[in-house]
């Protein structure tokens, strides 16, 4: 399965979100894109979801126009975590992960089933049973990130996964979302945590995309020696990989900030 | 999914309801107690519960599909505009009885679905979001309203009191005709809503989610709103507006246990139909020798019913 954005142009009220954005994700891929807030990246996602109408350019999935698929054709080869997801039901998580199964049109019995199932790969299967409102975030986290699974379709669309969590469970799906990739998904994630990337393993299915105003800046493996060059260029900051103990971290440099000789106001 | 012990509950106390309901009255007289046990009793109890049901499911599916839990079978406007209907038909000089054509209820049909098609019609097209639909349909309630007062005050007293006691709503029936001119329509707003189950479920997740899941979103919601549109027009029009079963029962079945929308709709229906019929026993015989309109007994005992189940502990625990 492949997802191609070719020559992607959107405007909204005549303002530029994206331009020309080229991108290809294929299955077993991990694509981070990153980038500044209002770089275009929740619209690079929606537009490959059909939910924003494109001005110029084409997006296919595998050959096919994608902006033309029916719902339920796009639902069995993409799915989508949005970066907030809110549920208007009191229900359980089950019942919650259950609804992602619209597209196989099954009994409750089996979408039930489903879900247990996708619960279980992130190893959620205890929270089953609980009501959504009960939730601590990482595990809200964690079933939504079920939800996406048990919709069982190929190409994996993730807007800021890790948002809200602390370090810990941000480790945590990060790593969730790497070992996706490795059984096959082709996951396209979106993040301005760039933090995370230190932790990925450099493998050459593993790039990282970098958009500012709405326009391609970078699109290099992520065992590209110039990444933390480009990263620091995207964000205006000073970035490094800095590697100790076997462990490995991307450091944001700070200017020292001089303390004031008064205190203010 | 599971059916918890409060939702068996709810299921066994509708059917014990619905079984004694027609037992319930002055003591049969020999002569006329068969025909005021057949031709009586029992079609109004049968018509209680088919309107109870049917309000109570379509308001269960609106609040889904709206996301909103104040959506009621009345939202988008097909109340306002059955009232609308009949203030038009009785000024019109429309018969309040007739024993070849039920003018009143063919005009608050006509009426509700004018209203009803307006709004729909906006929920079939794509890019309307659904806080559009609920506010056209406000809308298009308060203009049916304005339109309804303008007639009033052009109309004579008789007919003022013709159109206010229908409005109140009444559930008396002789014989099985109503109940067979309503079912088709009814038909139509159950399959409608068990057609779109698994839709309202995913529309639980929001629109957007739901149609990269694979719902076809402006389809679902306008054969939601439009089959449910049917079947709340058919039952305003034969009984006048009900008010509050279709806000409250949904809502009590919420709180006794009932959490994925697949189940939410199906057992809103079966206790909207016990809800209503002991509504409506209320109404027989809180004031003796005088009915009560029912719509008066919905709300008098549906809301203080809410109330204490948000109150109660137990209920909301784990929400």
């Amino acid at each position: 399965m492949e997802l191609i954005l070719d020559g992607v142009s959107i405007t909204h009220h005549d303002i530029p979100i994206l331009t020309d954005v080229m991108l290809t994700l294929r299955t077993g891929e991990l694509v981070v894109l990153v980038g500044p807030n209002g770089a275009g990246k929740t619209t690079l996602l929606r537009a490959a979801l059909g939910l924003v109408r494109l001005d110029r350019g084409r997006i296919t999935l595998d050959g096919e126009d994608a902006t033309r698929l029916a719902p339920r054709a796009r639902a069995s080869r993409l799915a989508w975590l949005p970066q907030t997801g809110s549920v208007s039901e009191p229900m359980t998580a089950a019942d919650h992960v259950a609804a992602a199964r619209y597209r196989f049109g099954e009994s409750a019995r089996r979408a039930e089933a489903g879900a247990f199932r996708a619960l279980t790969r992130v190893d959620a299967g205890s929270l089953a049973e609980r009501a959504l409102g009960s939730l601590s975030g990482g595990e809200r986290q964690r079933v939504a990130i079920a939800a996406v699974l048990a919709q069982e379709a190929p190409l994996l669309l993730l807007d800021e996964p890790a948002n809200h969590l602390d370090p810990h469970q941000q480790r945590e799906t990060f790593r969730l979302i790497a070992a996706l990739a490795r059984m096959g998904h082709g996951v396209l994630c979106v993040t301005h945590d760039v933090g995370a990337l230190a932790g990925l393993a450099k493998e050459d299915s593993t790039r990282v995309v970098g958009l500012r105003s709405g326009r391609l800046a970078f699109d290099v493996p992520l065992g590209d020696a110039t990444l933390a060059a480009r990263l620091s260029d995207l964000f205006g900051l000073r970035l490094a990989f800095a590697e100790r103990d076997g462990e490995r971290a991307l450091v944001t440099w700070w200017p020292v900030a001089e303390p004031a000789e008064r205190p203010c106001g | 999914m599971r059916v918890r012990g409060a939702t068996l509950v709810l299921l066994l106390a509708t059917a014990a309801i619905v079984g004694m309901a027609p037992y319930v009255g002055p003591p049969l007289d020999p002569e006329t107690g068969s025909f005021v046990w057949w031709q009586l009793r029992v079609p109004r109890v049968v018509m209680a519960a088919l309107v109870g049901g049917t309000l109570s499911s379509v308001g269960a599916a609106y609040q889904l599909v709206f996301q909103n839990p104040l959506a009621t079978p009345s939202t988008i406007g097909t109340s306002a505009g059955a009232v609308l209907g009949v203030l038009a038909a009785v000024v019109a000089g429309a018969p309040s009885t007739s024993a070849n054509l039920p003018w009143l209820t063919l005009a608050a049909f006509a009426g509700a679905l004018a209203t009803t098609v307006i709004v729909a019609g906006l929920a079939a097209y794509g890019r309307a979001r659904m806080h559009d639909i609920l506010l056209a349909g406000i809308a298009v309630s308060l203009a049916a309203g304005a339109v309804g007062t303008a007639l009033e005050s052009v109309a004579d007293v008789g007919q003022r009191f013709t159109v206010s006691q229908w409005s109140l709503g009444h559930l008396p029936q002789v014989g099985y005709r109503g109940v067979a001119i309503l079912l088709p329509f009814l038909a139509v707003a159950w399959i409608g809503l068990l057609v779109e189950l698994r839709a309202l479920h995913a529309l639980t997740g929001g629109e957007d989610v739901a149609q990269t899941q694979g719902v076809d979103v402006p389809r679902a919601r306008a054969v939601t709103l439009g089959a449910g549109a049917v079947g709340v027009a058919a039952c305003v029009a034969w009984c006048g507006p009900i008010g509050f079963v279709g806000l409250i029962v949904p809502h009590v079945v919420r709180l006794a246990g009932a959490r994925s929308p697949r189940v939410l709709v199906p057992l809103s229906l079966v206790a909207g139909m016990g809800f209503l019929v002991s509504c409506d026993l209320v109404a027989r015989l809180v004031v003796p020798g005088h009915e009560l309109p029912v719509g008066v007994v919905t709300a008098a005992l549906g809301a203080p019913a809410l109330l204490l189940l948000l109150a109660w502990p137990a209920a909301r625990r784990g929400r």
